[in-house]
């Protein structure tokens, strides 16, 4: 019969009346289209609010006058925001926005030239350093190689120096009887005796 | 009027209305026995309280302890948004005629002589009451 409780967003009310403890939300319009009209609603005509026809007309023309100023406030507010929406894209604004562009990437520009050049004086002293450091260790190296070939040259003369001074003691085939002789006549004896504290006996047993 | 364009960005996640218009109303906010309303451009087929484009003020109804009911507005975006053609309710139009934004709405010069109207009446009355007592 009457409606069903729709969910609203509207707050709930309690109807706290003691026939009817009735949960009824605060929706407009208890009643669907087919429920009857309440007997206290049955005699009722309703009647739209009285108008006043001299307050009408000065209200009509006191709309009027409202309508056409809001109409030119609107279009002056367009006018307005494409001006300055002209202005933000083609007009001063942009121009001006330009040259501070341009004024900034030119010093930008400027203080990077100067950068590079600092840079560029730096590296260069810097790879100057490093050639005479090269050349240096170049040189020393040359020396010490010239030293090192030097003392090889020599150790090599020593050698040969003391290889000729053994060489007077080499048997060779004219010395060869008279040595032969010589170690027959001189038997030497090359056994030895020795202990765990070190005690060295030449003297042995053994002969011939 | 040209038409406001949705700003087609997660398109698939925004909803795009035929024929709607901008509007700037006011959204209820607060708590119970105690509102408080944005005011906001937004679309005209949204629900009142959901997803607004730009808030471009507020207006609390009841006043404070100094009397003065407040109300705030962003000019600038309001002649913006006034300018892509949105509509105004009436009860912001109100607002801004008394705050002189636009001009006085016609319906507030009404009420305000009705009331006054009320007031002399009354007062006449209060007169003739008077005079019939003096003379009794």
């Amino acid at each position: 019969m009457l409606r069903a409780l729709s969910r609203c967003h509207t707050p709930v009310v309690r109807l706290l009346s003691p026939r009817t403890a009735v949960l009824v939300e605060t929706v407009r319009g208890r009643k669907s289209r087919t429920d009857p009209i309440a007997k206290s609603k049955l005699g009722r005509i309703k009647t739209p609010p009285p108008v006043d026809p001299v307050e009408m007309v000065v209200l009509k023309e006191r709309y009027t006058e409202y309508n056409l100023i809001l109409r030119a406030l609107r279009l002056e507010f367009k006018e307005q925001m494409l001006r300055k929406k002209y202005e933000e894209e083609v007009g001063s604004v942009a121009e001006e926005r330009t040259k501070r562009e341009a004024e900034e990437h030119r010093s930008l520009m400027a203080l990077n030239d100067a950068e590079n050049l600092r840079m560029r004086k730096i590296r260069a002293q810097r790879m100057q350093k490093e050639a005479e450091a090269a050349e240096l260790k170049k040189r020393e190296a040359a020396i010490l190689r010239q030293q090192e070939l030097e003392s090889y040259i020599k150790e090599k003369e020593r050698q040969i120096l003391l290889l000729q001074e053994e060489a007077k003691d080499f048997i060779t085939p004219d010395n060869l009887d008279q040595r032969i002789e010589e170690a027959l006549d001189n038997p030497k004896n090359y056994n030895f005796a020795i202990d765990k504290e070190g005690r060295v006996v030449k003297r042995t047993a053994f002969q011939q | 009027m040209f038409m406001h364009y949705v700003f087609v960005s997660a398109s698939f996640l925004l909803k795009t209305y035929h024929g709607g218009h901008v509007v700037i109303r006011l959204a209820l906010g607060g708590a119970t026995n105690r509102p408080f309303y944005r005011i906001v451009a937004a679309y005209n087929k949204r629900a009142r309280d959901s997803k607004y484009i730009e808030q471009l003020g507020s207006y609390d109804p009841l006043p404070n302890i100094h009397n003065e009911k407040l109300v705030a507005f962003n000019y600038e975006r309001i002649k913006y948004w006034i300018a892509c053609g949105a509509h105004t309710t009436k009860p912001v139009a109100k607002l801004l005629g008394l705050a002189g934004f636009f001009p006085l709405h016609p319906m507030t010069i009404t009420e305000a002589e009705r009331r006054q109207k009320a007031a002399s009446i009354e007062e006449v009355k209060t007169d003739s009451q008077e005079q019939v007592e003096e003379a009794l």
